[in-house]
């Protein structure tokens, strides 16, 4: 007997994937259970719709906790007195540099404002608050919520203004009124006390009644003046919305030059806990992905280890006819593949479908929330967010996993023995066994 | 004539959980080449495990097989699966046709396993078709054949790829006399026109009539004619 040269059989065009099969395969085996496979379809759809609403909100309250830290009079980066932080007063002050802000030439660059924020004591005829004097250009204020704070009564007109901006739940607190004075009183740079009487020139509403209660605005060089000083506490510098951290970081080494022995702190370490908010929503979105897809997974490797068991003769025949066994795993990965991919087609769809009715935003005032959401530094009307990136991500996890998923079923289809075909079905499980029972026992 | 089959003390051995069950007892077998040949016997007389052997569907515990000159027990899965694919046509008792493909799929797509290009493949199953009296059928489906017609289209599919040995198991047993008839009649034809070797696993009086040749066999042995 002449012996086979598999390896000519093997090269031939036989031994290739035929992929043109396996994929009408796979298409047409979609329709063949279509209560099961639609069922299957929906709960993919619906599972990879809400990971990705989900990951809208989480992006929405990750941006908006950290445009709250941003607007809060920190930026993306700040210059800091050392041991400003630990002991905040004029004693910590620095002077601008006389090239000041040469140096900062970031393409990214949105504004910065040079502050002087001292502690003080605000006194009505009736009440008495502590406050952050914070005295500001207020040209320069477009970097913080106070450019855009809604104003009664008229704004600070320029760094020589003389009179006073409160917050509305300050104003609520003193008990007094817009064009009525108060007396702050504060320590000047000499290491005596100033007690110095204001107008209040209008009074600004802010997202968050905390920060009206803390922050007093007047004129930076008036308040300079009045503390006997002409150094600043703190120079902001806010950086444009799409701005990234090799950006932030740039911008910082920029002002650790300009700022020599000065701290130049980023916000993330200026607020560490919304940074770590922010981070946590970050890694949330694989969280939520790693429970629900995970959940759903079970569900495709059950279903498609049913399909592949219920068709136990129609494997075990493309198997004698010639179909060899990387061909048999090709079929059920592609077709586990294929629900896979319709399913996250769908899902897409019915988020961005979802989202769509909801991009200009969730009030969440409605579910009276608001209150809790200013203890985390949220607005109560805060922005679903929804990026290429977060999608690509979704999307290729999704089928990844629904590759994987699909080995075991078709591990499981490829040990369909061929004699499963000829013995009509019966006992697959006798068949392998008989064999695994293959033995050279000789009768 | 030349030898398609050559089996040489052929046997076959399970194990089972009890004692060990020999289905082939050392059977020495030649086919030659533009037989029908009837492999006849009781229910676990070893046609059916022999008929698997011949295919390489299953391994002997001892003795070979040689299928066209090749040496089966050389072959690894894949290149049993080759063999299969080009030299070797089967024909199963309950048809075995792919419910979701059409009848002329069902032909076309083991040719496609074979790398045939898209307008010779979707000619020959055609021919094939036609050949079966199966022309006007080509676009249905499985389910939508009878019996008959599916045990057609399951040759058609067996013959299409012109293989040097077609393989029946009890290709008759699903059938009613009638389709019975005339699917042997199909057989004929192939074996007498077109010389194409048969070998057929049958308890049917009637199949065994319509081949050349009968080998019984009995307890795993052939048995004297």
């Amino acid at each position: 007997m002449s012996g086979y040269a598999p390896t000519q059989q093997a090269t031939s065009p036989g031994g290739r994937l035929p992929l043109r099969l396996l994929a009408q395969l796979a298409w047409r085996n979609l329709g063949r259970h279509r209560r099961r496979n639609g069922m299957l379809l929906g709960a993919i759809a619906l599972a990879v719709a809400g990971v990705l609403l989900l990951n809208t909100m989480l992006r929405g309250m990750e941006g908006e906790i950290r445009e709250v830290v941003l607007d809060n009079l920190t930026g993306h980066v700040k210059v800091l007195g050392q041991g400003y932080l630990a002991d905040p007063g004029i004693e910590h002050g620095f002077q601008l540099p006389a090239d000041w802000p040469q140096g900062l030439g970031s393409e990214e660059l949105f504004g910065w404002a040079a502050r002087l924020r001292v502690p003080a004591v605000v006194m009505s005829e009736r009440e008495t608050r502590g406050v952050e004097l914070v005295g500001v250009d207020p040209r320069r204020e477009d970097i913080s919520f106070l450019g855009r704070a809604t104003v009664t009564g008229e704004r600070l007109a320029g760094t020589d203004d003389r009179r006073l901006l409160l917050g509305r739940a300050l104003l609520e607190q003193l008990q007094t009124a817009v064009g009525r004075r108060v007396v702050l009183v504060t320590q000047g740079a000499d290491g005596r006390a100033r007690e110095v009487g204001y107008r209040v020139a209008g009074v600004y509403e802010s997202d968050f009644r905390a920060l009206e209660k803390v922050f007093a605005f007047t004129g930076a060089a008036a308040l300079q003046q009045t503390l006997g000083t002409n150094a600043v506490t703190e120079v902001s510098v806010r950086l444009a919305r799409a701005a990234d951290d090799n950006a932030q970081a740039a911008t910082a080494s920029a002002l650790a030059t300009a700022f020599a022995d000065l701290a130049v702190l980023p916000w993330q370490e200026l607020a560490p806990q919304a940074a770590a908010m922010v981070a946590m929503a970050d890694f949330g979105v694989f969280i939520y992905f790693a429970v629900v897809m995970g959940a759903l997974v079970f569900g495709l490797i059950n279903a498609m280890a049913t399909a592949v068991m219920e068709r136990v003769r129609e494997m075990g025949m493309l198997r004698a006819v010639g179909m060899r066994p990387g061909a048999v795993v090709a079929q059920v990965m592609l077709e586990c593949s294929l629900i896979m991919a319709l399913g996250v087609a769908l899902g897409l769809a019915v988020a961005l479908a979802v989202f769509a009715t909801v991009a200009d935003g969730i009030d969440l005032r409605a579910f009276d929330l608001d209150k809790s959401l200013e203890q985390l530094g949220m607005r109560a009307n805060f922005i679903p967010v929804l990026t290429v990136a977060d999608v690509v991500l979704v999307v290729v996890m999704s089928l990844a996993l629904g590759a994987v998923a699909s080995l075991f079923p078709a591990l499981r289809a490829v040990r369909i023995p061929p004699l499963v075909a000829l013995t009509g079905g019966r006992g697959e499980r006798g068949a392998k066994r008989r064999q695994r029972g293959a033995t050279d026992k000789a009768p | 004539m030349s030898v398609v089959v050559a089996c040489r003390d052929l046997g076959r051995t399970f194990e089972t959980d009890a004692v060990p069950v020999h289905a082939l007892r050392g059977v020495d077998f030649e086919l030659a080449s533009g037989e029908w040949v009837s492999l006849a016997g009781p229910s676990g007389s070893g046609k059916s495990t022999l008929l698997h052997l011949i295919g390489g569907l299953d391994r002997p515990s001892r003795g070979d097989v040689a299928v066209d000159g090749v040496e089966l027990a050389a072959l690894g899965d894949a290149a049993l699966a080759d063999l299969r694919l080009r030299k070797i046509g089967f024909v199963f008792q309950a048809y075995n046709l792919v419910p979701v493909l059409s009848a002329l799929e069902n032909v076309e797509f083991i040719l496609q396993l074979q790398g045939v290009a898209a307008a010779e493949r979707r000619r020959r199953a055609k021919e094939a078709l036609a050949a079966l009296g199966l022309a006007d059928m080509a676009g249905r489906r499985p389910g939508e054949l009878s019996g008959g017609q599916q045990q057609r289209v399951a040759i058609a599919r067996a013959i299409v790829t012109e293989p040097v040995l077609l393989l029946a198991d009890e290709p008759t047993a699903n059938l009613d006399a009638g389709t019975t008839e005339e699917l042997l009649q199909v057989l004929r034809e192939l074996n007498q026109q077109r010389g194409v070797t048969i070998l057929t696993a049958t308890h049917d009086p009637t199949v065994m009539s319509y081949t050349s040749r009968r080998v019984n066999l009995r307890d795993g042995r052939i048995a004297p004619a």
